[in-house]
């Protein structure tokens, strides 16, 4: 299953690199590669969320770090637009290793909670900042070609995809980030160290969401504080890697062209009802998390192969049998220490 | 008797707040051994267990490992000097299947997946679990997991392993059978360090024991010892029994 997931995505990669040869509709492309952006965010968000087991509220922050450190540089510094890509790569990445030393310490929801308040902070300081040209944002010098936008983000995008998937699930790094997930005091025992490898994945998954953000920028040629820190990027690109299939790689893929589609239609078509679209994505999600839990394409990958089964009633069970068979245990300690004591005697 | 021990804690003391969950313990394990670690609920053994694998550092006093202070490594580091441990409530992967949970112990000696893989098998082989390999670790019984929870501790190839309750709540064949394994096991080098409440178990398969209560070593000595010392009796069954 493992290399046909390898074929197929070759595959939409290929069938999508020749699409600018057909289509000459800029609004076509426009939608494809923003699609294929929110591809990028799902499954970098995907990394710790599915494969570490840590919910990053700062992802987007990561994305709007990227975005105006290549906009700073084009337009405060003169760059070009790849070396201000290169900073861009290389801010997030520092900027995920500063954050994530004090935060990756924490877990569950307190780690949610600290990645959330540390890109509100980002966002308050990006619109108090000169640099950054406060709320009034920063505008990039223009550069209108689409189809060089589409090669570049699908390039990007699919690069980052055939990389993680090596990562996650060929190289050993993917089954410790795994075992993290599932158990991290357990893990230590078997000599992995989970804040290194906490930190690997943040940075990992921070270097590509800091370059789409750089590539965004450009692309759309006008950011601010609104439009690339609030918090509307890590919320969809979770909304997407829940739907989808936690921890996949194919799910976020997956969750990611859905759910971006049904915007994409309900803003061209409906918008007189936007308030009924964010009901129905709440709806959505809600229904997902309780009849979905392992998304779409976990669902469909368990009934392939039925390993998953009713894991957490069978789990609990056999926990409360082992506290009851403990308990026994103990009370006829004190008989049995006699019965050996007599046996024994003098050996 | 031997040069250096494998273990050596010098008056180990562990305290929580106001409470001392282990008060000035010493002994020392000599390479080859099985020393049991027994003691009454509540006596400290798994806070002591913790302690030597590095969960807690201990509040005083040193531990030594082959004769370098090991005292406050985190477990990560103590794994790669060779101390593999259980847990008494045991940890596997549930999400993983018996393989993978194996094959996470073993890229700690060999980094390459292949290599890794090659040797997770023949843990499997060893702790009997091979024709599991591809179930989930969810999907274990309790015997299973016991079983897998020491086939991760083998994986890391560890000089001196801690087996924290390994046989508690298996049935008399399970119990045999994992006897079986501990001595094959120590036939192979491994020196163990185990925390047991079946005294069958202990008496059958210990050369030594440490006996603790309220987080005090009260004895030490052969299991024959043991079950004669008038201390170890009175901690068990109270004044009049003795």
């Amino acid at each position: 299953m493992r290399s046909k997931v390898i074929t197929w995505s070759v595959l939409a990669v290929l069938v999508l690199g020749v699409v600018p040869l057909f289509v000459s509709d800029t609004f076509v492309l426009r939608i494809l590669t923003e699609a294929i952006m929110w591809i990028g965010l799902a499954i970098t968000f995907d990394v710790l969320a599915g494969y570490t087991g840590y919910l990053n509220f700062g992802h987007g922050a990561f994305f709007g770090i990227g975005a105006y450190t290549t906009a700073i540089m084009m337009v405060r510094a003169n760059w070009p637009f790849t070396t201000a890509l290169l900073a861009a790569a290389l801010v997030t990445a520092i900027c995920a290793l500063v954050a994530g030393i004090p935060t990756l310490r924490l877990r569950g929801a307190y780690f949610a909670i600290a990645t959330w308040a540390l890109s509100l902070a980002i966002q308050q300081l990006a619109l108090i900042l000169t640099i950054t040209g406060g709320p009034d944002g920063m505008r990039l010098p223009p550069f209108l070609d689409p189809v060089y936008f589409f090669y570049l983000m699908l390039g990007v995008v699919s690069a980052t995809f055939f990389l993680l998937w090596y990562l996650l699930e060929r190289a050993p790094f993917g089954l410790k980030l795994k075992a993290i997930r599932e158990d991290e005091l357990g893990a230590q025992s078997l000599g992995l160290n989970p804040t290194r490898l906490k930190i690997q994945a943040f940075v990992l998954s921070a270097i590509p969401t800091g370059i789409l953000g750089g590539i965004y920028a450009y692309w759309i040629t006008f950011i601010d504080p609104a439009s690339t820190l609030s918090d509307l990027v890590s919320d969809q690109a979770l909304v997407m890697v829940v739907f989808g299939g936690m921890g996949t790689l194919i799910g976020p893929v997956i969750g990611a062209l859905l759910i971006f589609s049904f915007k994409t239609i309900f803003w061209a078509y409906l918008s007189n009802f936007q308030l009924l679209y964010l009901i129905i994505l709440g709806a959505v999600i809600a229904l997902s998390v309780v009849f979905l839990p392992n998304g779409l394409w976990g669902t469909i990958r368990n009934r392939k192969n039925r390993r998953g089964g009713p894991k957490k009633n069978q789990e609990s069970l056999s926990r409360d049998a082992e506290a009851d068979k403990k308990s026994e245990t103990k009370s006829a300690l004190a008989a049995e220490l006699k019965a050996c004591t007599q046996k024994d005697g003098v050996k | 008797m031997m040069a250096t021990p494998l273990l050596e804690l010098k008056s180990v003391t562990k305290t929580f707040g106001g409470l001392t969950a282990n008060n000035q313990v010493s002994f020392k394990v000599q390479p080859g051994e099985i020393v049991g670690l027994i003691g009454p609920n509540g006596a400290g053994k798994t806070t002591l267990f913790n302690v030597i694998s590095g969960y807690y550092a201990p509040s005083h006093g040193q531990i030594l490992f082959k004769g370098k202070d090991i005292s406050g490594k985190p477990p990560y580091e103590l794994a790669a000097l060779g101390i593999g441990r259980t847990f008494q409530v045991v940890k596997p992967f549930p999400g993983l299947s018996v393989l993978e949970n194996v094959l996470i112990a073993s890229f700690l000696r060999y980094p390459k997946r292949a290599q890794a893989e090659e040797h997770a098998w023949h843990i499997l082989e060893i702790t009997g679990l091979a024709d599991r390999a591809e179930v989930s670790a969810a999907g274990l019984t309790l015997a299973g997991r016991k079983r897998l929870e020491i086939g991760k501790a083998l994986a890391l190839e560890p000089s001196f392993l801690l087996l924290d309750e390994v046989v508690a709540g298996l049935n008399p064949t399970e119990v045999d059978l994992t006897i079986e394994l501990i001595l094959k096991v120590r036939d192979q080098g491994v020196t163990i360090l185990i925390v047991e409440h079946i005294m069958r178990v202990i008496m059958q398969i210990c050369d030594r024991l440490a006996v603790l209560n309220y987080g005090e070593k009260i004895a030490e000595g052969t299991p024959a010892e043991i079950s004669s010392n008038p201390a170890v009796i009175k901690a068990y069954l109270g004044e009049t029994a003795a």
